[in-house]
């Protein structure tokens, strides 16, 4: 029997997806060398290091460019960006299901809201670390930048500290995924879904629970 | 007639490649002409929260030599260290060229202002029976001054008097006086040609000279440390120093190289002798604003999470990297105690995989 399959990621969110991903562990190898260039001894020499650095650094920024880009000609932007108000009150259903204290969630549509904040922040943070990166990249040109986040070490010291909240995001975020099950985890490489994969129970217009056709338990 | 290159456009563009490739003495001729249609032009130095290091770095001007800058060059009737009057005669000198000269003489400044106790903090002399406070002189003299040049870090950006936790409250200059051109010339202390190249270039075109964001002269702090070090192969090829003496790049013993701008490693000190990293030491980066709100010989300042408690961003991060995946260890025994990851499986299974 041939499962009923459906699409879920689109051939472009892939691609991006998987050049964000390369780039992003790049820059974080190539960054911690940078940072301890004689504790962490993963490269040669500094020269590779920062060639690899500012290479990725323009893949990365051109992918975040892109996939901004794409989110809002493809209409994708409802799904990944935190809506302050909507997304709050659905809040407390994800963290409820998520703590054990309830046995399902409500859909929330592609992604839930914890995702979508972790989407949104990871945007946000990648933006901040183009930026921060250009400064350091080259300081005789953006010294008012440098100059209005308070010098050059706590512009330093930032793009540091984001590089580590990439590095626990991107733990949480594989957690959850492989967490969520595995069909979820193969669709970002296939593109597609089981059609009855279970996203959570739908209410009707009264707000009551609607009871799925077949096949899933609770 | 097609536009010729006058006599004055001329001196103007040999005088600013001099400037550019250090040949200080190169312009003392050309300001000596300049000067020769009036008297040499008055300058004002006072001092306030500074170590004399600054004056004693312009006194050890080789190129033009300081007695040609004092005699030939400008005409410097106030300055603590040289002159001869002492008391309240000298202290009337400066207010003798403000009354003279208003508008037409240059304040240059060395060390910050003090504010606290409306400046009682820093009493720089006695007038009338009244101490003459460094907050007064510097409102008093800026305010008629034609431009300002800030000799040193402490009153271009404050300096070492206002590093934490400043108990005298000290500004910089920018900070008393508003409304004038006031030219920063950085440093701890500045080069004797940053010194006397700007105060060169002002009394020369009576024009400040192209500035960056820091209000520094780009002719003289527009590259940096780092790029044209003696020790940047080191670097690139990845040999860090773990110990002073050793060779190597020192940016692991908190050389500040790669953020401090000015032209030390081409102009070298002391006559072009040496320099800071030549000779063995990091770069403190003396010449940025932040100087020197930061440690001195680590790379990175620790980050403040308590009441006088500090921890550096690994540390940070490898307790929030345990916890997460202490959270991620317990979650996931959750999951398989509830059976959500379980019955997934079984889900899969029963549909048949693809």
């Amino acid at each position: 029997m041939i499962k009923k399959m459906e699409l879920r990621h689109p051939l472009w969110v892939r691609l991006l997806h998987w050049s964000n991903m390369i780039s992003i562990t790049m820059l974080c190898l190539t960054g911690f060398y940078i940072h301890a260039p004689l504790s962490f001894r993963l490269f040669e020499n500094m020269d590779n290091a920062r060639t690899a650095h500012f290479a990725f650094a323009m893949v990365l920024f051109v992918g975040v460019v892109l996939r901004i880009y794409l989110a809002i000609a493809e209409k994708d932007w409802p799904n990944i960006l935190y809506h302050p108000i909507e997304d709050t009150k659905k809040l407390p259903s994800m963290i409820k299901y998520y703590l054990f204290l309830a046995k399902d969630h409500p859909y929330y549509g592609k992604y839930n809201p914890g995702q979508k904040g972790m989407y949104t922040g990871v945007f946000v943070l990648a933006l901040f670390q183009v930026l921060t990166g250009f400064i350091l990249y080259k300081p005789e040109f953006f010294t008012s930048w440098a100059y209005f986040f308070g010098g050059y070490l706590v512009v330093r010291i930032l793009h540091y500290i984001v590089t580590w909240i990439f590095v626990l995001m991107v733990l949480v975020h594989v957690y959850l995924d492989v967490a969520e099950g595995i069909p979820v985890l193969k669709s970002i490489f296939t593109g597609k879904i089981p059609a009855d994969f279970h996203h959570g129970y739908h209410v009707d217009e009264q707000g009551r629970k609607i009871e799925p056709e077949r096949g899933v338990s609770a | 007639m097609a536009t010729k290159l006058s006599r004055r456009d001329f001196m103007r563009a040999a005088a600013g490649s001099a400037a550019a490739v250090s040949l200080a003495g190169f312009l003392s001729p050309y300001i000596a002409e300049a000067a020769e249609a009036g008297e040499l032009p008055p300058v004002i130095w006072l001092a306030g929260g500074a170590c004399t290091g600054c004056a004693v770095s312009l006194l050890n001007c080789q190129d033009p030599d300081i007695q040609d800058v004092l005699l030939k060059v400008i005409s410097l009737r106030f300055q603590e260290n040289v002159m001869a009057a002492q008391g309240e005669q000298a202290i009337n000198a400066i207010y003798d060229v403000v009354a003279k000269y208003p508008g037409q003489y240059v304040l240059a400044v060395e060390g910050s202002v003090q504010i606290k106790e409306n400046g009682k903090w820093c009493v720089i002399g006695e007038r009338e029976g009244h101490e003459v406070t460094m907050l007064q002189a510097v409102k008093d003299v800026g305010s008629q001054a034609a431009a300002i040049i800030n000799i040193g870090t402490c009153s271009c950006f404050g300096g070492l008097p206002s590093a934490d936790p400043n108990p005298s409250e000290s500004r910089s200059v920018a900070d008393i006086v508003k409304g004038k051109p006031i030219i920063n010339v950085a440093g701890c202390p500045p080069h004797p040609d940053w010194i006397v190249g700007t105060i060169a270039h002002y009394l020369l075109f009576k024009d400040v000279p192209e500035l960056d964001s820091a209000g520094r002269p780009k002719m003289f702090y527009g590259r940096i440390i780092h790029d044209n070090c003696q020790r940047r192969q080191y670097f690139d090829n990845g040999i860090f120093a773990k110990n002073f003496g050793e060779m190597g790049c020192m940016l692991e013993l908190g050389c500040k190289g790669p953020i401090a701008h000015c032209d030390s490693t081409t102009r070298l000190w002391n006559g072009g002798v040496n320099w800071c990293v030549q000779c063995g030491g990091v770069c403190l980066a003396c010449t940025e604003p932040q100087f020197p709100n930061w440690p001195i010989y680590e790379r990175m300042a620790e980050m403040p999470i308590g009441p006088a408690t500090t921890a550096t961003v690994d540390q940070i991060g490898f307790v929030l990297g345990g916890a997460a995946v202490l959270g991620i260890g317990g979650h996931l025994a959750g999951n398989i105690a509830t059976g959500r990851i379980g019955s997934k499986k079984d889900h899969d299974k029963e549909e048949g995989d693809n």
